[in-house]
């Protein structure tokens, strides 16, 4: 080990090596200033030494100075503080605040605090005259600016320790650790060594002296072949690498992608639709009757007034206002109650991605046909580690003459086991206004447990027939979130969306197990 | 979705189980859930909103006992009116409708008497619209003289109302007590006010707010009930008083019916017995559970869900649903009974066999390339919700276009809809100065514009920033884009609130004027809190279009 490590000492080792060697020992500051070397450098010879033990630290002494804080550097610029300003003042016989505070040379506020420490220091005392100087020498104040903005502006380094006991209290009064950008004086803390020479270190430098050692590869080199007469300095290779950061897609939209995959390769067509939705859309076209407890203000967003999206034909508002009132062509007898077409024509942020099969059923879709949508949906909801203001829903939809009830199940089954990655998985009657049959699947999950991934059902014949379609259509909407958020490994829906960079750099990029059978799990 | 909570030693024995095992399972028949269990109470949650009748112990007893025993009889052997109730005119705009009843026979004991107030409450609430489509009144029946009348009274009617210590008018009763600031607001449009009286004139209750102290206060012990049901729409008024009434025929009363005489004339005798009567085809059952119907015992699964009069024909069924329900409103809803009843996880899955092809939208297929190109150039992918709020967008980006506001938002935090992604960019720039830079940024997604002064709509925009990056450095990543995609791109200087004066410049790509890009105005940085050299650029994904 030895013989490797004495071969191999970095230039920057090797020249501080060479100036402890001279002088034994000494101080950061001595060594820095000694060996020439920029502070980068010198703390990473230092430190490598340090792990060689080449070199070893024979003392070490924080030390504590001031410096100044954004609104000291405006008094320095200023040259005077607003303690001294407003005791000049006094000294010249102004004697109320409101006076002073016509001098524009500070803020009100400042005045007003400058006075505030002046009566509480007693340097300042109030009279039925108005304000008198009590100690003219200014105190605390005076020995401020003398032993400190002075010397500071100079360039001098001030030690907190070596300050006077009350100007000391002073500084750290107006150093608060937080808003820095209100702090007259900012404090430094930092700490100084004594570092010396080991045996080792003298042994390696005696082992290196005359020999070139080559450092980085240059093109010079190569060019000159001077790399023949010099050996190579080994590197330290089991050192962590330096993190870079790269350009990479976000950790949930990999996600979003992988459901989309997944459900091309079943064979679904990708639905696209509009943020904002007519109610007609959203609901009525969906058979919820108007007066539906999901339809109340507080389930939906409304866009301001004056705002429209396009409406529905009328031929088929008329279609579906017949349906909801009595049951048009549909066999049922509908909800019995009084369709208002312009509660059809409001504006509101889509609430559900079964919306999108809606107006793809009412577009000429294909039959046989699958059709699937990752949609943004919007509820009324409080944001919490749960809910988003908006969230996305994959919905579909299946036409086909021979679809049935048990065609949606294997399909359902096939979700639970494709994309949820479920062990066991069973279906529950469930209610939704626009399918029947309805059901619900429900997967256990290896680290969840049991849940409710989505919602299903064969579309009413109430909801098809308006649209011209005769043949079943099975339908399901399946939610995102929690599957998302266990696929990325984390626990607050929020962290989905997070603003914060350097969180999400954190995030782990592996895209091919963000879905799909228990051996991902 | 209503909940309710039930003592067990009410539960068990109605619901004729020994104990709670297998009831979490059981419960998936009525589309309920169980919420909570322990020694005492068990909580359920009821899914189907179209179903008042399960929102009762009674109910979701019933569903159980038919599930394992089939279907039962219901109010079948009523007896004529004895007694009638006159609606007096001047109701017709308040509240019109009132359906009535009377059970005898059954002692009301404690868990009898919180099981009337549960569905009083979760009935009326929320079935009845907060007491507006129905409001539940029950009473002694012993201290009622008949005929009783319903009618309207002056505001300044005084009664006694049920838990006040003293008489108060009608209008002190909606000022005072809380019952009646909570439902003042039914009545808030008239000048008289609906009562009820017995014949003796005693004022028996004040709809839909109070029963009176003297009349209408039930308690354990009493074994003769008059139930009333008033409210604005018949079909509720109505459902809700045979729901009742099936429910207290189920703890062993007698229900007597009553006679409702309308001013008009028009006389009914409620409870009302529904029977939605369904017929489903063969074939269409077939086709719906993709089971040969002929296969199934569909009598026997009608029953288990308490049909009634099944007749299993040829080639159809017809069968009435019991009178508690009025969910039948197309022959759909029948087959779906057979399927729940059936056992959904007794159907074995099957995959369609259709062949299809499964497609991408184009606009995700053209999405997915530039993001490829993006994260080439070393740009990370940002995602932020689409609800934002005024200032981030107008504010503090000082984005020209106004977005477009939500009219009922939750918080102003989510108050508006994105028109422009470039906020989302500048706000993850505010949260990120600890982030090592540069930082190279870039979001696709939906955002929602307006068209002309009304019509809005949704498009897909794309959203570039660089952190300690100028002019240049977004500029140089638009132009490998465009360059890659054989897009001609050139700048044309526009000034733009957001960007410092003659560093922003309008994007045309093969000649047309799409988006924008410039170095971020100090000024917005500031409002932002940040603190380094922000530049960017938005356009529609769909300019990048070949």
């Amino acid at each position: 080990m030895s013989e490797i490590v004495s071969k191999d000492l970095h230039p920057l080792e090797k020249t501080l090596l060479n100036w402890l060697s001279e002088h034994g020992s000494g101080s950061d500051m001595e060594a820095l200033k000694g060996t020439g070397m920029d502070e980068g450098s010198y703390r990473r010879a230092f430190q490598w030494l340090l792990s060689r033990e080449m070199a070893s630290v024979i003392s070490s002494e924080k030390t504590v100075t001031v410096e100044f804080g954004p609104v000291g550097a405006v008094y320095i610029e200023k040259g005077t503080t607003p303690e001294l300003a407003l005791l000049e003042a006094v000294g010249n016989g102004i004697s109320s605040l409101p006076e002073i505070q016509k001098n524009e040379l500070f803020e009100k506020a400042q005045w007003g605090s400058a006075m505030g420490a002046l009566l509480k220091a007693r340097i300042l005392k109030k009279s039925s005259e108005g304000l008198l100087l009590n100690d003219p020498s200014g105190g605390v104040f005076s020995a401020l600016w003398s032993s400190v903005y002075s010397p500071v502006s100079q360039g001098e380094t001030i030690y907190l320790s070596e300050l006077d006991e009350k100007v000391a209290a002073e500084v750290l009064n107006r150093a608060p650790k937080r808003g820095k950008s209100r702090a007259e004086f900012v404090i430094n803390e930092t700490t100084s060594s004594v570092i010396g020479i080991t045996p080792l270190g003298r042994e390696a430098l005696e082992g290196a002296k005359g020999k070139t050692t080559i450092g980085i590869l240059t093109r010079e080199i190569l060019a000159s072949g001077e790399w023949k007469n010099g050996s190579f300095r080994r590197y330290q290779v089991d050192i962590p690498p330096s993190r870079i950061h790269i350009g990479r897609f976000h950790p949930y939209a990999m996600f979003l992608d992988s459901v989309r995959d997944k459900l091309q390769a079943m064979g679904f067509q990708e639905m696209k639709g509009s943020l904002a939705e007519s109610e007609f859309w959203n609901n009525d076209a969906l058979f919820m009757p108007q007066f539906h407890p999901a339809r109340d203000i507080h389930d939906a967003y409304y866009l301001e007034d004056g705002v429209e999206v396009a409406p529905p034909s009328r031929k088929l508002g008329d279609k579906v206002r017949e349906t909801h009132e009595n049951g048009g062509n549909t066999g049922g007898r509908g909800w019995e109650y009084t369709f208002e077409w312009d509660r059809s024509l409001k504006a509101i942020m889509r609430s559900q991605g079964t919306a999108l099969s809606a107006r793809t059923l009412g577009s000429n879709p294909d039959i046989p046909g699958k059709y699937f949508g990752i949609a943004k949906c919007f509820r009324y909801d409080q944001v919490d580690a749960t809910h988003l203001p908006d969230f996305f829903q994959v919905e579909g939809i299946v036409l086909g003459e021979e679809i049935n009830m048990r065609h949606l199940l294997g399909l359902l089954k096939l979700f639970a086991t494709e994309i949820a990655g479920a062990t066991e998985y069973k279906f529950v009657p469930a209610y939704f206004p626009f399918t029947e049959p309805s059901v619900e699947l429900h997967v256990k999950h290896p680290v969840l447990g049991w849940f409710e991934m989505g919602g299903a059902g064969l579309f009413r014949r109430e909801v098809c027939e308006p649209m011209g379609i005769d043949v079943p259509v099975i339908a399901w909407g399946l939610g995102l979130d929690r599957m998302a958020l266990l696929a990325l490994g984390l626990s607050d829906i929020r962290d989905l969306l997070n603003p914060d960079l350097a969180r999400l750099r954190e995030m782990k990029s592996t895209p091919e197990k963000l879905l799909g059978g228990a051996d991902n799990a | 979705m209503p909940k309710i909570e039930i003592p067990l030693k009410d539960f068990l024995p109605l619901a004729e189980m020994d104990n709670t095992e297998n009831l979490e399972k059981l419960l998936e028949s009525l589309k309920a859930e169980l919420d909570g269990l322990n020694e005492e109470t068990v909580k359920i949650e009821l899914n189907d909103t179209n179903r008042p009748d399960l929102w009762t112990a009674e109910g979701v007893a019933r569903g159980l006992r038919c599930w394992k025993n089939g279907a039962e009889s219901h109010l079948d052997s009523m007896a004529d009116p004895a007694v009638h109730i006159d609606v007096h005119s001047g109701l017709k705009e308040m509240r019109p409708f009132i359906a009535a009843f009377t059970a005898d026979g059954w002692t009301v004991d404690e868990d009898g008497l919180a099981s009337l107030i549960t569905a009083q409450e979760k009935i009326a609430s929320s079935f009845g619209k907060e007491r507006k489509t129905a409001a539940i009144g029950f009473y002694p029946l012993d201290g009622i003289s008949f005929p009783v009348s319903y009618g309207t009274s002056s505001p300044e009617t005084r009664f006694r109302p049920l838990g006040e210590e003293t008489e108060m008018t009608l209008s002190e009763v909606l000022e005072k007590t809380e019952a009646g600031l909570k439902y003042a607001g039914l009545l808030s449009d008239f000048k008289e006010y609906p009562v009820l009286r017995d014949s003796s004139g005693a004022v028996l209750s004040f709809p839909p707010v109070l029963n009176s102290h003297a009349t209408g206060r039930v308690v354990s012990g009493d074994s003769r009930l008059f139930c009333e049901v008033t409210g604005t729409d018949w079909h509720t008024v109505n459902l809700t008083a045979t729901i009742l009434a099936c429910n207290l025929e189920d703890r062993g009363a007698v229900i007597c019916p009553v006679e409702i005489r309308y001013p008009d004339g028009e006389v009914t005798v409620t409870p009302v017995l529904y029977r939605d009567t369904l017929t489903a085809g063969f074939k269409e059952i077939t086709g719906v559970i993709g089971t040969d119907a002929d296969e199934l015992d569909i009598e026997a699964l009608l029953s288990k869900m308490d049909y009634r009069e099944i007749e299993v024909g040829e080639d159809s069924v017809t069968a009435v649903m019991p009178p508690y329900r009025r969910d039948g409103i197309h022959p759909r809803d029948l087959m779906e009974d057979i399927v729940i009843a059936m056992g959904l996880n007794n159907m074995e899955p099957i995959l369609p066999s259709e062949y299809t092809v499964g497609s991408a939208s184009s606009v995700e297929i053209l999405a997915c390339s530039v993001k490829s190109l993006l994260v080439g150039a070393g740009c990370e992918e940002i995602m932020r919700p689409i609800l934002t709020s005024f200032d981030k967008i107008s504010i503090r980006t000082r984005t020209p276009e106004p977005p477009i506001r939500i009219s009922n938002p939750m918080t102003a935090e989510y108050g508006v809809v994105s028109n422009t992604l470039l906020p989302a960019l500048l706000e993850v720039e505010s949260s990120s100065g600890h982030a090592a830079f540069p930082h190279r940024l870039f979001t696709v997604g939906e955002v929602l514009c307006r068209i002309d002064s009304s019509l809005c709509h949704t498009q897909m925009n794309l959203a570039v920033s660089t952190g300690d990056g100028d002019f240049g450095a977004v500029h140089s990543i638009l132009g490998i884009i465009c360059h890659l995609r054989g897009l001609d791109l050139s700048l044309k200087p526009l000034d733009d609130s957001r960007f410092i004066p003659g560093r922003s410049a309008a994007i045309l790509i093969n000649g047309e004027e799409v988006g924008i890009l410039g170095e971020f105005h100090p000024g917005v940085l500031e409002s932002w809190g940040i603190a380094v050299p922000v530049a960017g650029f938005e356009l529609p994904l769909e300019s990048l279009r070949v």
